[in-house]
């Protein structure tokens, strides 16, 4: 089952959820069917898009910068240069 | 699954393929940091150099590399810039290793994390082993705030809807068991950048197993980014076609 079919699946399925409340087709008491059924849909969707900007955000404060490993790079270009060039090897 | 034999009398064998252009500067120096790696750690190696027919001369550099670090050096050239994948398929005809590691010629890709991957393979047994940017101690160098924001952006989009189960989809630093990688050459079409992702998300759905080893990325210390809007667009659109047909 590829992606799309997993997505499309599970899509059709809370679509066909949904629509049986919006519906009324199970009784629910007349604040959640009148206030909460109908905004549902946006709801999801404004707090997915919240989710991923976390997600985000998240990622930015805790992004690890290495700057040691850089360090050591550079050691180990200079060590690699002298060897080279011993070696008959064209370096910079 | 039990790796495959190498033509190397039995005895384990590491074949690093590394597609160049343009890698004149950096080439040397990732042989002699993969040259220390695999002796340090007494590990049978070679490295399959697949040129795509560079103006800057880096072929001939190679092929003093070829002396100099002989006999592990083999240099696979093509006539023209042939793209990523085709180059990494072109490297496993040459290569003799059952296990193959590929990796950017550029130092963003560190050598040194070569045995750990090693290690967590045997650990796990696992098929796959990814070096990973954002899990673990991972992490980059030299990345501004909009780089960091549009790769992680990126990862997060891909990881929404691919959910692939691997921490960083883009990275290109693997070690497959050979007899892995030659079963998603053939079940993958994608070519191109985004064939690091197809590689990774084709092996999840075939239920290979993957192992992560957290790795430091140095962004290019020499040499241009090869990343632009024109990249990004392709690259939604890669993840798009990967969602539509694995």
């Amino acid at each position: 089952m590829t992606r799309a079919q997993q997505t499309i699946s599970l899509a059709l399925l809370v679509t066909s959820l949904y629509l049986s409340l919006y519906l009324g087709l199970i009784p629910l008491p007349a604040v959640v069917q009148e206030d909460i059924i109908p905004v549902l849909p946006f709801w999801s969707l404004v707090t997915f898009g919240a989710w991923l900007l976390f997600r985000l955000g998240w990622g930015m404060l805790t992004f690890r910068d290495t700057p040691d490993a850089y360090a050591e790079l550079m050691d180990e270009i200079k060590l690699a240069k002298a060897d080279l060039r011993v070696k008959g090897v064209n370096v910079d | 699954m039990a790796p495959a034999k190498s033509s190397n009398g039995g005895k384990d064998m590491y074949s690093v393929i590394l597609p160049t252009f343009n890698e004149r500067q950096n080439l040397p120096i990732i042989t002699w940091l993969l040259n220390r790696t695999f002796s340090e750690q007494n590990l049978d190696w070679e490295l399959v150099i697949v040129d795509d027919g560079s103006p800057d001369g880096t072929q001939e550099v190679a092929a003093q590399l070829v002396k100099a670090y002989s006999p592990h050096i083999q240099l696979r050239p093509r006539t023209g810039k042939l793209g990523l994948g085709t180059a990494y398929v072109h490297g496993l005809k040459y290569a003799k290793g059952n296990y193959i590691v590929i990796m950017d010629a550029d130092f963003s890709h560190h050598p040194k994390f070569i045995p750990q991957m090693i290690q967590k393979m045997k650990e796990g047994d696992y098929d796959i082993v990814t070096g990973t940017r954002y899990a673990g101690d991972g992490g980059v160098y030299g990345w501004d705030l909009k780089r960091k924001l549009t790769s992680k952006g990126a990862n997060i989009f891909a990881d929404t809807v691919l959910r692939p189960g691997v921490s960083d989809l883009t990275g290109s630093f693997r070690l497959y068991k050979r007899a892995v990688l030659e079963k998603l050459f053939e079940s993958t079409d994608a070519r191109g950048f985004t064939m690091q992702m197809a590689l990774a998300v084709t092996a999840k759905a075939k239920g290979y197993s993957i192992g992560e080893v957290p790795i430091s990325f140095v962004d290019r210390v020499y040499g241009d980014s090869k990343l632009g809007g024109e990249e990004i667009v392709e690259y939604a659109k890669g993840v798009l076609q990967l969602w539509w047909s694995i």
